[in-house]
């Protein structure tokens, strides 16, 4: 492209070419922060009714906090090694879907805080969040599997009042395996197969 | 009658940059390269002389040890740019349709 006038036509087939390829970055490398963020949580639930059912100590539950650290720390090295490989650009979805999550994220460390002092059940209200997170995300971008997850997520935050005991933890990883980390990689390889 | 096209606007490179930047939040320097294509040269001169007309802000910060250029199109840039497809439709005679 130089530095040269056009044609009206050519104009506005050049507008439509340069918004059509911008549009095409939005969904690329999108499944990333379900993963970082499912895999995070799917581990540390493994790792919490591990402890907490070997030892049947509850302070055990402070490892929790162990999701927002390894998700913040896999979230920052994932953007960055983006932006040094590629240009970078943000695109009015990529930002309403970033401040749904720092809504989400804030209000899960708030409550998470909450049950440190009081007890109640966190793992429902949790369930809750991401699945409220995951389906305006997948409602947001237009991709069915999302939107389904997201429900499935909402849906199963009835299963741990049900269930007594540890094995509503173990409950949360699957059902965040599933909302999360499964459509995390059917987005990838949706991206993937764009490119190919 | 046919409204006359702006001329800042109607050259190649700068209409590309800003359909670019119309359609996303912000870029950086390296995307619009990928995307249009131009020399660094070229394309550091178009910007900067989007940025005297009030079209886009260009700020300049750090990624680790490189600088980064980041532009975005201002509400000004957007209203010249509406202008400019509204003159094209009359031009081509699809005001209307």
């Amino acid at each position: 492209m130089e530095e040269k006038n056009l044609t009206e036509k050519a104009s506005l087939e050049l507008i439509s070419q340069m918004i059509t390829n911008s549009r095409r970055k939005l969904e690329d490398g999108n499944g990333i922060p379900f993963l970082i963020w499912g895999y995070a949580t799917f581990f540390v639930s493994l790792l919490v009714y591990y402890f907490v059912n070997a030892t049947g100590d509850y302070h055990y539950n402070i490892l929790w906090f162990l999701i927002p650290v390894i998700g913040s720390i896999g979230m920052f090295i994932s953007e960055k090694s983006r932006a040094k490989h590629a240009g970078h650009v943000r695109n009015y979805i990529e930002r309403v879907i970033g401040n749904i999550w720092l809504v989400i994220g804030i209000a899960a460390l708030l409550t998470s805080v909450g049950a440190s002092f009081v007890r109640f059940p966190v793992l429902p209200l949790m369930l809750l969040l991401l699945g409220i997170g995951t389906t305006i995300t997948g409602l947001t971008i237009k991709f069915k599997p999302v939107i389904i997850s997201g429900f499935i997520g909402m849906a199963s935050c009835v299963v741990p009042f049900v269930l007594e005991g540890n094995g509503q933890i173990l409950v949360f990883g699957v059902v965040c395996l599933i909302m999360m980390v499964i459509p995390g990689h059917i987005l990838n390889y949706q991206g993937r197969k764009r490119h190919v | 009658m046919f409204k006359e096209l702006n001329p800042l606007l109607h050259s190649e490179l700068r209409l590309g940059i800003m359909s670019i930047l119309i359609s996303v939040e912000e870029a950086d320097f390296v995307y619009i390269r990928e995307k249009t294509g131009a020399t660094a040269g070229n394309i550091s001169v178009q910007i900067e002389k989007l940025s005297e007309a009030g079209y886009i802000e260009i700020n300049k910060g750090f990624l680790g040890k490189r600088t980064r250029t980041v532009c975005k199109i201002t509400q000004k840039g957007v209203n010249a740019f509406e202008e400019y497809v509204e003159a094209l439709k009359s031009y081509l005679d699809i005001k209307g349709r």
